[in-house]
């Protein structure tokens, strides 16, 4: 899958270049808006990550650029500017989504995912990973046939994690896809800290493997194999 | 500046001269009528006193011929002898007789119908030789015969007196304009001192001297009520100014603390060879205080933004018991850690308008603080009441803030304890965003010490 990276602040575009790569996915990056907009022409481009305050013309005018050409593929703002004015602005001008300087990795994985998946929608009934179980329907997990006793939010943690396993989810994600709060605030980032651990107990305390795991300064993942 | 208070004080003598100089005038004017008439009335007095002398002396002689029996007087020189003017006549206008004083010209010409016939009637004549006299005319009746007799005077007595008396008033106009001129320019420049007192000290005030005040000469004039107004200004501005220079302080303090932190934590990691995990490790303490930062930034943002006026409301109107509810749905699990247990009372019916995102997120951070602050195994009142407004109330059980501090918990950066509120984790802005979250939705907070000990948080919102 190819990704397009308009950004021309060099040190940032080469390390999310990098992480894009160890995560499969092929990144060419354009410096400038004119830049890109031959770029699109000559090769074939999946999704493009582009950057507001780009030199010469913004980020708008080029997406706007972008989507009279005809070139349909999502596109992903990047800013350091959050105001609500700004996003509705990119919004308008066809951007598909909207991410905010500094973000966090996982958080950029995450949104690519996401507009990914649009294209292809799959819905499950269970989820998986080793002997855990999540059944969404019932809504009951159980991990080595034995059933997990967990709160209605435990579940729905379990199950984001679950759905995003093998990636690490920051803070950011979790207290907007399950906390559902649009604004991040700082007690939320010590409720999802103690949620996690008593997540933790329930889920790995009698086990010897474990399957939830810490990314420190990062967040949270689920997988099998010690990282 | 100099040139334009000298102005003023120019204008001010200048009107105070002019104004002056104009009831003068007027005072003159009315002065010099009042003088004329005096003047006149009391010459009309002394010849009707004439008249009556003269009637007594009439006498017609045994030839039929009037005669005046002038010899009755003591001294012929008189003034009112000298001076008379006479003429006596028949009501049909035959002239009887004329005294030597008006030469052979007649005085007044032919009787008008009923002159002088009910009492002394007055005009004012020209005689032939141009004298103006004031003539006044009587009937009398000598030998049962009415004569009209007519007496006049040269009025140019009075008019000399008036003109005198008037000269003598004008005389002392311009010395009494000028006294008065320079006792207004004096008073202005008294007046105007204070004023050039506070400009003087106004113009060695800076940045770096805001405790400076102007001087206030008479706190209950106008100008001293001036001085106090600006000083008030001045206390304001150096209070801001204060405020400013501690936030800057603290702001680089603050930030500058995990720079430093992330700084040495890369120079040690790459001071030797580590394992792998090691580096995991180094690399996750660095996020760390990334995330601290960033949050730091974006806290400083976010309130600088409210200074700014850059926030844009979304206001809804919410039952407010339900917002509690819902914050302490989202952080009863912080509390449940320390065993503390939070009850939410209160009026479901009562209703606010405000933002409610952004209220949500201060009284997130004031619940926060109460569950930071409470021991283990308290509890924390959240109480929604209607007074004059609608208040949310966060009583918790965390030691009581002495009430010279409680102003200042609301401030950037504010804390009571520096080492313990950065051990559990704050960024110190907690409380500073509450506070503007809550004033962005014109609403207050403040804080108070708790029923029996505690503190008190209140959040007040405009009833809908």
């Amino acid at each position: 899958m190819n990704i397009l990276l308009v950004e021309d602040e060099r040190k940032l575009a080469e390390a999310v270049a990098e992480g894009l790569h160890g995560e499969g996915y092929a990144v060419s990056l354009s410096p400038s808006g004119e830049h890109a907009l031959s770029s699109l022409r000559h090769q074939h481009v999946d999704l493009i990550l582009l950057d507001v305050m780009l030199p010469g013309r913004s980020g708008f005018e080029v997406l706007a650029d972008m989507r009279r050409a005809g070139f349909k593929m999502p596109v992903l703002i990047l800013t350091s500017r959050d105001s609500i004015d700004d996003r509705v602005v990119g919004l308008d001008a066809g951007a598909d989504d909207y991410l905010v300087k500094p973000f966090a990795f996982p958080e950029l994985l995450a949104r690519i995912r996401a507009l990914m998946r649009r294209k292809l929608p799959a819905i499950f009934s269970s989820l998986q990973i080793a002997d855990l179980t999540l059944e969404l329907e019932g809504r009951t997990a159980s991990r080595g046939g034995k059933k997990l006793e967990l709160t209605g939010r435990e579940f729905d943690l379990l199950e984001y994690l679950l759905q995003n396993r093998g990636s690490v989810v920051s803070r950011e994600m979790l207290a907007r896809e399950v906390w559902k709060q649009v604004m991040r605030y700082t007690p939320l980032d010590n409720v999802i800290d103690v949620q996690i651990t008593r997540l933790r107990r329930k889920l790995d305390g009698e086990f010897q493997k474990k399957l939830l795991h810490t990314v420190r300064g990062v967040g949270f993942v689920l997988r099998e194999d010690e990282p | 500046m100099i040139l334009r208070y000298s102005n003023v004080r120019h204008r001010l003598t200048l009107w105070y001269v002019s104004v002056f100089g104009l009831v003068l005038l007027l005072f003159i004017c009315a002065a010099t009528l009042l003088e004329y008439w005096q003047l006149s009335s009391r010459l009309y007095h002394a010849e009707v006193q004439d008249i009556e002398t003269v009637e007594g002396l009439l006498a017609f002689a045994p030839d039929g011929s009037l005669i005046l029996h002038e010899e009755y007087h003591n001294h012929p020189e008189h003034i009112l002898l000298l001076d008379r003017y006479m003429e006596v006549m028949t009501p049909e206008g035959q002239v009887l007789l004329r005294n030597a004083k008006l030469r052979w010209q007649d005085l007044g010409g032919p009787p008008f119908p009923n002159e002088g016939l009910a009492s002394y009637d007055k005009r004012s004549v020209r005689l032939r030789d141009g004298t103006r006299v004031l003539l006044i005319s009587h009937i009398h009746t000598i030998d049962n015969r009415p004569l009209l007799i007519r007496l006049a005077y040269s009025t140019e007595s009075v008019e000399q007196g008036v003109i005198q008396f008037l000269g003598l008033l004008l005389l002392a106009v311009p010395p009494t304009l000028l006294i008065a001129g320079l006792a207004g320019y004096r008073m202005a420049y008294k007046v105007l001192l204070p004023l050039k007192n506070m400009a003087l000290r106004a113009e060695t005030i800076t940045a770096n001297q805001l405790d400076q005040r102007l001087p206030v000469e008479n706190p209950n004039d106008e100008m001293g009520y001036m001085a106090r107004v600006l000083n008030d200004l001045l206390a304001r501005l150096q209070d801001s100014f204060d405020n400013l220079k501690r936030f800057t302080a603290d702001a680089s303090h603050e930030l500058r603390t995990p720079l430093a932190s992330i700084r040495s934590v890369g120079e040690v990691g790459l001071q030797r060879l580590h394992t792998a995990d090691e580096y995991r490790d180094t690399i996750g303490s660095m996020l760390e205080e990334v995330t601290r930062l960033t949050e730091m930034v974006d806290g400083l943002l976010s309130i600088s933004r409210a200074d700014a006026g850059q926030v844009a409301l979304h206001g809804t109107i919410f039952t407010p018991l339900d917002l509690a509810r819902e914050v302490v749905g989202l952080l009863g699990l912080l509390a449940d850690e320390k065993g503390q247990h939070i009850q939410i009372e209160g009026n479901a019916n009562l209703l606010v308008r405000a933002d409610r995102m952004l209220l949500q997120r201060g009284l997130a951070n004031i619940v926060e603080n109460a569950i930071k602050y409470s021991p283990p195994s308290t509890m924390i009142y959240v109480r929604v009441s209607r007074s004059e407004t609608v208040d949310i109330a966060v009583e918790d059980s965390g030691a009581t803030i002495p009430e010279d501090l409680r102003q200042k918990v609301f401030e950037r950066f504010f804390r009571i304890d520096a080492s313990r509120s950065r051990d559990a984790g704050g960024s110190g802005l907690g409380l500073a965003i509450a506070k503007w979250a809550v004033e962005a939705n014109g609403g207050s907070i403040t804080l108070q010490a708790g029923h029996d000990r505690g503190n008190r948080f209140v959040i007040r919102l405009p009833v809908v």
